[in-house]
């Protein structure tokens, strides 16, 4: 569509001289390139590539054979002391490449030369309190708006000509510990958000702003017992006050959405996920803690939960919820389709649900161990506890409860990084990991802006030669059809392709490309700094381009335990890397 | 040929304008001063518009400025430029309703040229200049506030104040904003960008463009005719927004 639309342009262009780019500069961009991003080739303007999230890609000039030939187009330093974790998907829209970085940045680059056309650093006050590196995932793009999440837990919108601030809202209060990491997603005019904070004892939300103003439609918080708002009115309690928590600990109960959401148009559903149940010590909340450690099906219109999955009841493990909840369509050996979503749990499950009901349709594990359940059981899609490996409680008096070895560790099989899903290969792409923690609980109480774990813990690889494992997972089967080995425990969102490709970036530094069918590595590029940030790909000028962010950083430095071992050696950097095929080729 | 013509008829503007009238301060910035600023449209330098600054910087981070236009009439915005601040534009004035005369204070990186350029309903500027001895480095350190870590407990707080008089009530307003240049190494752009000053009925008096010279927490003074109780609208470089009410 949008591919189409620019060629006329450029046929008009051709006629009459120059003068048309400048429209083509400033397209709006609207709720139908949004709807058709999934589709739309010479473009990406949503996290996830679409909005439900799939990472797919039509594209098929760069494939298994030409692969070999993707080179390296330009390189954008970011600059600056401010060299962190770079977790970011850059997006594409009308020849800009628009992309955040650490420290609540904003860079805008031409897309044909590569050129910085504006940067935006957002003024961080010195007592922001995110929980794992100072990140940032990605943007919106709406009308003339680029709109993204600061760390202090701010919600800004930026001109995509100049830069400029169009407007801005306070999403929180960042002294209590909130925080924002997540993309946003635009969904019919409303901008979608999550909050971050869930190690701090807030309480987490979904919101919905209208896009062109920042005024709020609805908010929905996702701990049972707080009331929700629609238009500036009350629009109900979610769930029911104590049902699944005990005294006055859903007041402080986590749950954080702190990575966004997917959208699905068929079902007219959000998904959202939730974070973990507050603190960690689950001693001291006795219950399912819903919503915690779920997800939530949610109506865009009025932020009414449509149904809920709760993928770990009574969380001990901080295995939080939020990984991405992706709608697929899943094709039975009789030839029905069911409108499925996939999620792979940091709890080391890999989920098929139906989509329509969260009704569970099967959970494999998609890691080797897994300690705390013998498996989910499929009638009453609850886990089947080890009650044995839950961390203990502290006695009377003691400063420790028993420690227990738990895998996977809180780090997850999987954690934020985004999964893919191929509708041609009909495979999931999971970049996992394998390692463990010893984890014990301790007592804790709540203080606003304070730590709220009431846990301690330290991280074990599993083997010696590696942590991470890109897997192929078959969400018909749960069968793992292929995996590829890396050392360093992977950190770096997925792509697959049309050209039977997945693309997904490494600590060690490298931007790699397998076989979608067979795992076969086929073409790997040194960034210079570990790739931890989310491939994209689009058609410009009739070549094909990927581009990536490369930064090491994120979580895993910071909390990784004995894993220190095999990053402690990789260096810092802030760069987006952007490579094509060229014609020639 | 039609390249050729508009060429001639530029020209013809440049010598209408006076282009070549020289600067009396001999500034090698001022022809990028007239195009960038000025946007190269004609002017004039007029003792109409006075500027007062003291000779000596004695605070390069405070330089107080003060100039009056309101000799002239049909103003429709007045720019202040430093030609050789590393950020020469300084600020925008649009005065609707009140005298064409303001106070501030600003950075100076060296010795500089301070410009007021008051643009009349003609199309011409007005410019007053003066010169002020810096030792320097007013632009290139971070302010008080983000060195010590306090600016995000006061930022965009007003404090104000009005002395009745015969002529002219006097509105002092300063605004909490730590103004960061973006010069300093690793802290980014921060300043107020635009600040319109109203009377209580909202009617406004004067819009206020501020630039990155401006010095930490604008102090700016201004005459208002016979007006007592003020609103005040901003909003700075990330979208934090300024609003305070003053009455005397």
């Amino acid at each position: 569509m949008k591919q189409e639309h620019s060629f006329r342009q450029f046929v008009l262009a051709l006629a009459v001289g120059t003068a048309l780019s400048a429209t083509t500069a400033s397209a709006a961009i609207t709720d139908q390139d949004i709807a058709d991003d999934a589709k739309t080739t010479a473009d990406v303007v949503s996290y996830g590539l679409g909005l439900q999230g799939q990472r797919f890609s039509p594209l098929d000039k760069l494939n298994t054979d030409t692969v070999k030939n993707l080179t390296p187009a330009y390189v954008l330093s970011y600059g600056d002391e401010k060299q962190r974790g770079q977790e970011a998907q850059p997006l594409v829209a009308n020849g800009k490449i628009f992309t955040t970085a650490s420290y609540s940045r904003v860079f805008a680059v031409d897309a044909k030369t590569g050129e910085e056309l504006w940067q935006y650093d957002h003024r961080l006050p010195e007592g922001i309190m995110p929980c794992c590196d100072v990140v940032n995932r990605g943007g919106a793009l709406y009308d003339n708006l680029f709109i993204f999440a600061t760390l202090d837990a701010q919600l800004v919108a930026l001109d995509q000509e100049t830069g400029k601030v169009v407007w801005k809202e306070k999403m929180e209060d960042f002294k209590a510990g909130y925080s924002n990491t997540a993309a946003p997603i635009v969904v019919k005019g409303k901008v979608i958000t999550g909050v971050s904070g869930g190690e701090f004892g807030i309480v987490g939300k979904v919101e919905a702003r209208d896009a062109k103003t920042g005024k709020l439609v609805w908010s929905r918080p996702t701990v049972e017992g707080h009331m929700g708002t629609l238009d500036g009115k009350d629009n109900g309690i979610t769930g029911e006050t104590n049902k699944s928590w005990p005294g006055d600990l859903w007041k402080t109960g986590g749950a954080a959405t702190w990575l966004g959401g997917t959208y699905d148009a068929e079902t007219d559903s959000l998904f959202f996920g939730t974070g973990n149940p507050s603190p960690w010590n689950s001693h001291l909340r006795p219950g399912d803690n819903l919503y915690s450690s779920s997800v939530l099906a949610i109506n865009p219109d009025d932020g009414k939960i449509k149904w809920h999955y709760q993928w770990t009841p009574h969380d001990g493990w901080d295995f939080d919820g939020v990984n991405e909840f992706i709608p697929f369509d899943l094709k039975k050996e009789d030839g029905t389709v069911i409108k499925a979503g996939g999620h792979a749990d940091r709890n080391g499950f890999f989920y098929v649900l139906d989509r329509t009901n969260g009704k569970l349709i099967n959970a494999t594990p998609f890691v080797n161990q897994i300690t705390w359940a013998k498996g989910i059981d499929l009638k009453t899609g609850r886990p089947e506890y080890i009650d044995d490996n839950r961390p203990g409680k502290p006695g009377e008096g003691a400063d420790k409860g028993t420690s227990v070895f738990s895998a996977p560790s809180f780090l997850g099989g999987k954690n934020w990084m985004p999964m893919a899903y191929n509708p041609n290969t009909e495979l999931f792409y999971v970049p996992a990991n394998e390692w463990g923690m010893d984890i014990w609980n301790e007592p804790i109480s709540y203080k606003k802006g304070a730590a709220y774990l009431g846990a301690g813990f330290t991280i074990k690889p599993l083997n010696e030669d590696y942590i991470g494992a890109l897997r192929a997972v078959d969400p018909k089967t749960g069968k793992i059809v292929w995996e590829a080995k890396n050392k360093a425990p992977l950190w770096g969102g997925v792509l697959t392709t049309a050209g039977n490709l997945v693309f997904t970036g490494t600590p060690e530094g490298y931007l790699k490309a397998f076989d979608a069918k067979t795992g076969a590595e086929l073409w790997k590029f040194q960034t210079g700094s570990g790739v931890v940030g989310i491939p994209v790909t689009w058609e410009q000028d009739g070549e094909q381009f990927v581009a990536v962010p490369s930064g090491w950083g994120g979580a895993v430095p910071l909390w990784g335990g004995e894993v220190a071992k095999s990053v402690k050696h990789l260096n810092q950097g802030g760069s987006l890397w952007v490579f094509k095929l060229p014609k020639t080729s | 040929m039609f390249r050729h013509g508009r060429w001639l008829l530029l020209c013809l503007l440049c010598q209408s304008a006076g282009a070549a009238e020289p600067d009396p301060l001999n500034s090698p910035q001022w022809g990028a001063m007239h195009s960038r600023f000025l946007k190269s449209e004609p002017y004039v330098f007029d003792d109409n518009v006075k500027v007062d600054a003291p000779a000596d910087a004695e605070d390069s981070l405070n330089v107080p400025v003060a100039f009056d236009a309101s000799a002239l009439s049909g103003i429709q915005e007045i720019v202040v430029v430093s030609d050789l601040n590393p950020l020469p534009h300084v600020l925008n004035f649009r005065p609707k309703t009140v005298p064409a005369s303001l106070a501030f204070r600003m950075k100076l990186q060296q010795g500089s040229p301070i410009r007021v350029a008051a643009k009349t309903a003609d199309g011409v500027w007005h410019v007053g200049s003066t010169y002020v001895n810096a030792a320097g480095g007013g632009c290139t350190l971070p302010s008080v506030g983000t060195s010590s870590g306090d600016w995000s407990k006061t930022l965009g707080q007003v404090s104000a104040n009005v002395w009745e008089r015969a002529e002219n009530n006097r509105l002092r307003i300063r605004v909490m904003h730590p103004m960061d240049t973006g010069l300093a190494s690793g802290i980014p752009d921060f300043y107020i960008e635009n600040l319109n000053v109203k009377d209580a009925q909202g009617n406004l008096l004067a819009e206020l463009d501020l630039y990155e010279p401006i010095s930490e927490n604008p102090m700016l003074s201004l005459d208002v005719g016979k007006v007592t109780t003020f609103k005040l609208e901003g909003r700075d470089n990330n979208g934090n927004k300024i609003a305070a009410e003053v009455a005397r």
